[in-house]
């Protein structure tokens, strides 16, 4: 008779009892999965950014358009390979006026040079250049706004007034995750022909592409400095501290789910040392007839702690089984159909997966620790005198 | 019936089951509530910014002040309207303001930038808001670089604090004369600068972003927007302030239920199938004092009774406890992006008595459900066999 296979009958022993806490710490793995998928979802932009491009935008404020000639000026900074530029154009679907996607205006001779990210078939690619109100729309939003290459879409202007009308060239589907699949692009030159003199010729931000990614500091300060002397001062930043930036305005939640997923660690922890302090306090007759046969405490303290983390680490396994239809299929669903925007890429990540699953064997072994404890304390006569 | 004070005994004897799983389900409960306390934060803030009988006028097709521009010279005509309220002096009260968004360093992470919400506001701002009330330093002087801000932000970016200054523009320090307190509404979370000071740094001139005006009654509303939203010429909508800040809200107040929501599903089935366990370990150990009980006479339903009873206490102790701990939260406050204006809004948790029993019903009925079974099995034993064991 190994300790082993006492180990084993001891797991055995309680089935309901054993059942159960597996049952609530795979409900709980399911929980910690999905709050950690929606941090790293939301990370996932700052993550995947791009290392070599940069974002110019007024200093102030992004409300305040800049001339469109800055771009010229950007273009010609040393150490600079493309430069394009942008407006937000903040259009709604009349449809479902409550869903947000971005709409934004480009410069379509040099967007596709700073976002090769974005893919397209040739033939789409060609349409929407030669169309003037041709957009490319990202395959998510294309699917909400149940839209083919070829048709034609209407929008509602938010900052520029009236219905808009879209033809839609092209679907483009991103090759990296620096670049989410719920917009919609089309051409700037389109939005500056149509509106009234005063608002024209001006442009929202500016983004570049730079050879060396480890130059991207001192580029920044430079286009800054050159701009600094003219009326309007601008600020320069990686695509990556333009992500962290906006992360940094909904730390407010990131932190209160943060600090969610570590209850939810420590209520595992209370079942599972309730549990396993209910077992061990079941056997501590037995335990005490063991040391009588000469087992050392040691030789005791061990099968309690292998079987918490044996419970856990199973656990977390069917946990993971669990979360991934729940978590990718339920909850990715919902997230991309009302806040897709928010949410480009809603998977789990396997580091998630597995820090789950080495969580609950380590959460397995916190819990033994305080009932293993008591166990291999007692005295043996203690123990012997002990009635269930 | 068995007597409570036998579930009562029976829970202090077993401390140690008792306050493990009386913790679960406490921390559960915090969850809950907390949750659902930040959620009526956000809605409550957002409400309050509106008032009843003032209505809100944006450019036709903007849903935000931020995305809206309006003809300064329409004010004038709007003010004209015969719905209007008149103030002091028999001037229409109407407020015309232009809303921008300003990228400030936040205090401590001076590489860090948040966008904050800057209001030009004219003259008549305090008299036409009169629930906002300057609680440190003075008003602004009008038509100078001087600002107030709202409680929510102060010392939260670089230069928000009485005293000191911050850049609308280029070599312009604007000065925080005053710092105003506007009962836990949206504004405490804004800047409130000169109109004109904004309005020549933003590139705004001639323009204003919403008007605001007060009706003589709330019930004048649909006459006024009739009016208003005819005249081709001004091509604005008009909506009740109170509305237009629910839908500010929506988005994220959706957000956050949805998710406490999800999680609250989740963490209750583990705290109720840890009651569960605990109920059931309990059952095994009594078998004994179960026979007896039944022996004595006790009916099988008043056993399935008392065992339901205990569990439901247990859970209300747990409940009780995190309920209490979610009262705590009213001191923290939370900042948070609004997705309609893209800049930071300050919340903190709103405990509702709603809220508060809300939570405690949930704690009583993940303790019937947890204690269900366990309860069953007790009230099934054959005391013959029980007070063998």
């Amino acid at each position: 008779m190994s300790l082993a296979l006492l180990a084993r009958r001891n797991i055995r022993r309680n089935t309901v009892r054993t059942a159960l806490t597996m049952v609530a710490l795979a409900i709980a793995v399911v929980a910690f999965v999905a709050i950690r998928t929606v941090l790293t979802a939301w990370s996932v932009a700052a993550d995947f950014a791009a290392k070599d491009r940069l974002a110019t935008r007024h200093k102030m404020s992004f409300v305040i358009s800049m001339p469109k000639h800055y771009a010229d000026t950007v273009r010609e900074v040393p150490g600079i390979q493309a430069a394009t530029w942008m407006n937000w154009f903040g259009a709604r679907d009349p449809r479902r006026p409550d869903s947000f996607f971005a709409t934004i205006a480009v410069d379509t001779r040099t967007f596709l040079d700073v976002y090769d990210e974005v893919m397209l078939p040739e033939d789409q690619k060609t349409a929407w250049l030669e169309t003037r109100n041709g957009a490319i729309v990202g395959e998510v939003l294309a699917k909400e706004l149940g839209v083919q290459p070829g048709d034609r879409v209407t929008l509602q202007g938010t900052i520029f007034p009236g219905s808009w009308e879209f033809a839609v060239s092209g679907i483009y589907v991103p090759t990296r995750q620096t670049i989410d699949r719920m917009s919609l692009f089309f051409h700037w030159d389109y939005l500056n022909d149509s509106i009234e003199e005063a608002r024209r010729d001006q442009i929202g931000w500016i983004v570049s592409r730079v050879d060396d990614p480890t130059a991207g500091t001192r580029i920044s300060q430079e286009v800054d400095r050159i701009f600094d002397e003219r009326e309007v001062p601008t600020l320069t930043q990686s695509e990556r501290d333009l992500n962290l930036s906006f992360m940094g305005m909904v730390s407010g939640i990131l932190k209160a789910l943060d600090i969610v997923s570590i209850v939810i660690m420590l209520i595992m922890l209370m079942i599972l040392g309730n549990t396993i302090a209910m077992g061990v306090r079941e056997r501590t007759r037995e335990n005490g007839v063991l040391r009588a046969l000469g087992f050392s405490p040691g030789q005791i303290v061990v099968p309690i702690m292998g079987e918490a983390a044996a419970v856990g680490i199973l656990s977390g396994l069917i946990g993971l089984v669990l979360a991934y239809p729940i978590v990718e299929l339920g909850m990715g669903r919902w997230l991309e159909e009302n806040m897709g925007a928010y949410f480009p890429y809603f998977r789990i990540d396997p580091v998630t997966a597995v820090t789950a699953v080495l969580l609950c064997g380590l959460l397995g072994v916190l819990a033994s620790i305080p009932p293993a404890w008591g166990a291999a304390r007692m005295k043996v006569t203690d123990a012997l005198r002990q009635v269930g | 019936m068995i007597p409570v004070a036998y579930n009562i005994r029976s829970l202090k004897v077993r401390k140690r089951n008792t306050i493990a799983a009386a913790a679960g389900l406490a921390m559960v409960v915090f969850v809950f509530s907390a949750v659902l306390m930040l959620a009526e934060g956000i809605e409550r803030t957002l409400g309050r910014s509106g008032e009843d009988g003032v209505a809100i006028l944006l450019r036709k097709g903007a849903d935000a002040e931020l995305s809206s521009g309006i003809d300064a010279a329409h004010l004038g005509i709007v003010a004209g309207a015969g719905e209007i309220a008149t103030g002091s002096g028999g001037i229409p009260q109407a407020l015309g303001e232009v809303v921008v968004v300003l990228a400030q360093p936040i205090a401590r992470m001076p590489d860090q930038f948040a966008n904050v919400t800057v209001r030009g506001v004219p003259d008549n701002v305090l008299p036409f808001r009169s629930s906002v009330k300057i609680i440190e330093g003075r008003a602004a002087t009008p038509g100078t670089d001087e600002a107030i801000i709202g409680k929510a932000i102060r010392g939260r970016f670089a230069g928000m604090d009485l005293g000191q200054s911050f850049e609308l523009r280029k070599n312009r320090p604007v000065k925080v004369v005053g710092i105003f307190d506007a009962q836990g509404s949206a504004y405490d979370s804004e800047v409130w600068a000169d109109i004109d000071a904004v309005r020549s740094a933003f590139g705004r001139l001639g323009g204003l972003s919403s008007i605001r005006v007060r009706l003589q009654s709330p019930g004048r509303f649909d006459a006024f927007r009739a009016r208003i939203e005819t005249d081709r010429q001004l091509s604005m909508e008009v909506m009740r302030e109170r509305s237009y800040y629910n839908k500010q809200s929506e988005g994220l107040a959706l957000f956050i239920t949805a998710m406490g929501m999800m999680i609250a599903v989740l963490f209750s089935t583990g705290a109720m199938i840890g009651a569960m366990i605990t109920m059931y370990a309990s059952i095994a150990h009594r078998k004994r004092e179960i026979g007896t009980l039944l022996a004595l006479g006790f009916s099988r339903i008043s056993v399935l009774v008392s065992f339901l009873l205990e569990s439901v206490l247990l859970a209300l102790v747990g409940g009780g406890i995190g309920a209490v701990l979610a009262l705590s939260m009213r001191w923290v406050s939370f900042s948070t992006l609004n997705m309609r204006t893209w800049s930071e809004i300050t919340v903190s948790f709103e405990p509702t008595a709603g809220i508060v029993i809300g939570s405690l019903v949930f704690a009583g009925v993940m303790g019937i459900i947890g204690g269900l079974l366990p309860a069953i099995r007790a009230s099934r034993m054959s005391p013959v066999t029980a007070m063998r064991d």
